[in-house]
């Protein structure tokens, strides 16, 4: 029965995780966009999952735990999109823009 | 099939290559089922429609005009490929391959007769509700890639529809997976067996005795302590005959029309207010990408909604062939490939009939009767299926079941079911339509009131 | 087998990575948007080969059928046409990338790489490996994770009444175009109240049906 667990060590998806996280760490901080940002966090969401699901498969195949917890952030990330997007929007709606650096006072 | 090709060519070819080709020869038979199946879908709209309108349908090329279908295919091809200048080119160009893809993919996982099934997969009605979601990013694509603003609306109002319609679709096949106890397309035929209403529950008495020509072995339900038994088996046990089946069928026949943006939901594509929607500046070879996408997805509902609700290819002789044994397995197997083309094409008539006998909705008329009509209806359902299981499967008190049934033979016990969930069902329908044809003239605030002219 | 899925594996990684730097990079940002999507796919297919089905099919269809599809609606609901194409990235970007390029290659790298894992050891051959499944997870989710799975739920239904209560446009005016049935009604009403004491205006105003729909929908 052929597997994963055989043919790519650990490592090289954990390695790959990584990189996907770095990559959404730098789109987050150097987006001016607020939905730029958004999608930045999406990816770093991404990485943390790619991480939960490959110690589930590599380590524990046996025991749900990984794969529930991954379910779990996907939930929270649908959450936080919706939330995100309408936050985006009612911004839009006051100020005419949706770039981070221009919505600095704290009165709406 | 990959056993067949390792017993041809193996030892010539490394393994892995042989199972890729066996892969590749699956999807190529499934395509060009699904593609033959488009060109006289198309063909056999044109009649009917013209035919309820009065009118003769195209009718020229060939007999019956037959051959229309390859001479507007012909016509398509050579047509040229016109890109609005500030459209933008690639999200243009991608955007009806991602309308196409899913839609292909949804092909993937129907068994589409007794052992023709081109993969197992044990998530297959989730995996068919994911990837039908996908080709909304198709349509957003055509929409924005266009630059064009009745394509912006049109792919705006197309993916408010797909996301709306989602939900009671998802519902409704829901009460399938309660019933089932599973999420694979593959054991739904087989637990449909048995006679009308009663399914596969009046069992045979002497073992002995029961001809293997009316009687099968069936195993009801995966998930409980039941074991597989002898029973009455004519392949009518369909769920559309049970209450729960009935509902959810229609409920998910009706998503099913909105998603595959059939006629009285067909608002993206209004073509008396903005033009044709999503695909206004689409021609050519990439219009009609479009058009395949459209229809092999009504294709792929019907067929989904056969195999859910209406027994898949379970009919009346397929288990008495397959009982026989030898060749006859293989002629159970076309009689069941011909009796889920017959459904299918029987839900495609009735998706042509709807568009010769209805207007086409408003918006929110189509907003309210998703929210307020169809979803109560799919959730009532549930609780109506989750009643039926219980009390069919999970009846006895050792098992820890809802209610103790211990001294009952299986068809009491179903129709014990069969008339709990019609009664809740019959009510919920009723209270659910009667709360949304209440009158609301009281609410009227007569200064807000718009009369049409 | 091992190579084909080497091969798939290296293939997924590569497709998830530059979909991934495309979307932190390019300018216009429903192409960041689409190149995200097409991340998602990746990680959906990475998902399938670590034998994930059910997680690969619920990523397609939350963050590809779901979040991809919110986030294009926002993108086209915010659009500013003028300004969006000057600048993308705030004035100190680079040190928006040494952060992160330390993090992988000081932190993450030599950390994955250098720790030992300790693997379970192969199942025997000839049996398949125990993996839990969508049936595995089903039954946790309704025992020992029940909690967390009720929160869960609380959240998504608190989160959707959060957006639509941040998102929402209040109208001044909230009209309702009637059906025809409703016309007549209404019509018939009015004049069974207007038999008795006849007044010199109807009621109602009418207004055209084109701007009434254009405020409704």
């Amino acid at each position: 029965m052929p597997s994963i667990t055989e043919a790519v060590p650990l490592p090289w998806v954990l390695t790959l995780a990584g990189a996907l996280f770095c990559v959404g760490l730098f789109g987050a901080l150097s987006r001016r966009n607020t939905v730029g940002i958004l999608l930045g966090i999406e990816l770093m969401l991404n990485a943390v999952n790619i991480n939960l699901v490959a110690f589930w498969r590599y380590l524990e195949p046996n025991v749900v735990a990984g794969q529930t917890f991954a379910l779990f952030v996907i939930t929270v990330a649908a959450a936080e999109a919706a939330v995100g997007l309408a936050m985006i929007i009612a911004i839009y709606r006051a100020r005419q823009t949706v770039n981070a650096d221009e919505v600095d006072s704290l009165r709406g | 099939m990959t056993d067949i090709l390792r017993s041809w060519i193996g030892g010539a070819l490394p393994d892995w290559l042989i199972v890729l080709i066996a892969y590749l020869l699956v999807t190529l038979i499934v395509l060009f089922y699904a593609v033959g199946n488009f060109i006289m879908m198309v063909w056999a709209e044109r009649r009917v429609i013209a035919r309820m309108q009065d009118r003769l349908g195209p009718n020229r090329v060939g007999p019956a005009g037959l051959l229309q279908p390859i001479a507007d295919a012909v016509k398509m091809f050579t047509k040229e490929d016109i890109v609005p200048r500030n459209a933008d080119r690639w999200v243009h160009l991608l955007a009806p391959i991602v309308a196409l893809a899913p839609v292909a993919m949804m092909l993937a996982v129907v068994p589409w007769g007794r052992g023709w099934e081109p993969i197992d997969l044990n998530v297959a009605l989730l995996y068919i509700v994911a990837v039908s979601a996908v080709s909304g990013v198709g349509l957003m694509m055509a929409g924005w890639g266009s630059n064009n603003k009745f394509a912006l609306l049109g792919a705006m109002r197309a993916v408010a529809q797909l996301v709306s319609y989602e939900i009671p679709a998802v519902t409704a096949l829901l009460t399938v997976v309660v019933l089932a106890g599973g999420m694979s397309l593959l054991d739904l035929p087989y637990m449909q067996a048995g006679v009308p209403i009663m399914g596969a529950t009046i069992l045979c008495g002497d073992p002995a005795g029961c001809s293997p020509l009316l009687y099968s072995t069936v195993t009801s339900f995966p998930g409980s302590p039941n074991e597989p038994v002898q029973a009455l088996d004519l392949g009518l046990g369909w769920w559309v005959f049970t209450p729960v089946g009935f509902l959810g069928f229609l409920v998910f026949f009706i998503a099913a029309l909105a998603e595959g943006e059939r006629t009285p939901f067909d608002i993206p594509e209004a073509d008396s207010e903005i033009v044709a929607g999503y695909m206004t500046e689409y021609s050519g070879m990439k219009f009609a990408t479009f058009y395949i996408a459209q229809y092999i997805l009504n294709f792929a509902l019907s067929a989904l909604a056969a195999t859910a609700f209406l027994g898949g290819w379970q009919g009346p002789g397929v288990a008495a062939l397959a009982n026989m044994g030898g060749p006859w397995v293989h002629v159970a197997a076309a009689l069941s490939a011909f009796y889920l083309l017959a459904k299918i094409w029987i839900l495609f008539f009735v998706m042509i009939w709807l568009r010769g006998a209805f207007p086409r909705l408003r918006v929110d008329q189509l907003m309210d009767f998703a929210w307020k009509l169809l979803l109560p209806l799919a959730l009532v359902n549930i609780v109506s299926a989750s009643l039926m299981v219980g009390l069919t499967q999970w009846t006895s008190a050792q098992w820890g079941g809802l209610v103790n049934l211990d001294g009952f033979a299986p068809w009491q016990r179903q129709l014990i079911a069969v008339l709990v969930t019609a009664i809740i069902n019959i009510a919920a329908a009723y209270w659910i339509l009667a709360i949304n044809q209440r009158p609301r003239e009281a609410e009227w605030d007569e200064e807000e009131l718009v009369i049409a002219p | 087998m091992n190579t084909l899925i080497t091969v798939l594996f290296l293939i997924f990684a590569a497709i998830i990575l530059a979909s991934a730097i495309m979307t932190v990079t390019v300018k216009n940002i429903v192409h960041a948007a689409l190149w995200l999507i097409s991340s998602f796919f990746g990680v959906g297919a990475l998902y399938l080969l670590m034998e994930a089905e059910f997680l690969g099919v619920a990523q397609v269809l939350i963050y590809v059928g779901a979040v991809s599809i919110l986030i294009l609606f926002a993108i086209m609901l915010t659009r500013d046409l003028e300004g969006s194409q000057n600048r993308q990235l705030t004035p100190r970007w680079w040190i928006a990338l040494i952060v992160p390029a330390a993090l992988f290659s000081l932190l993450i790298v030599p950390t994955v790489m250098t720790h030992a894992w300790q693997l379970p050891p192969p199942p025997p051959a000839g049996q398949p490996p125990a993996i839990s499944g969508a049936q595995q997870i089903g039954a946790a989710f309704m025992r020992e994770y029940l909690l967390p799975f009720e929160v869960a739920a609380i959240l998504l239904t608190v989160a959707m009444i959060g957006a639509i209560v941040v998102a929402f446009e209040e109208r001044e005016r909230r009209r309702r175009v009637l059906t025809l049935a409703e016309q007549v009604r209404l019509r018939q009403r009015q004049q069974q109240r207007q038999q008795p004491a006849p007044r010199p205006e109807p009621a109602a105003t009418a207004v055209q049906p084109s701007e009434a729909t254009g405020s409704e929908t």
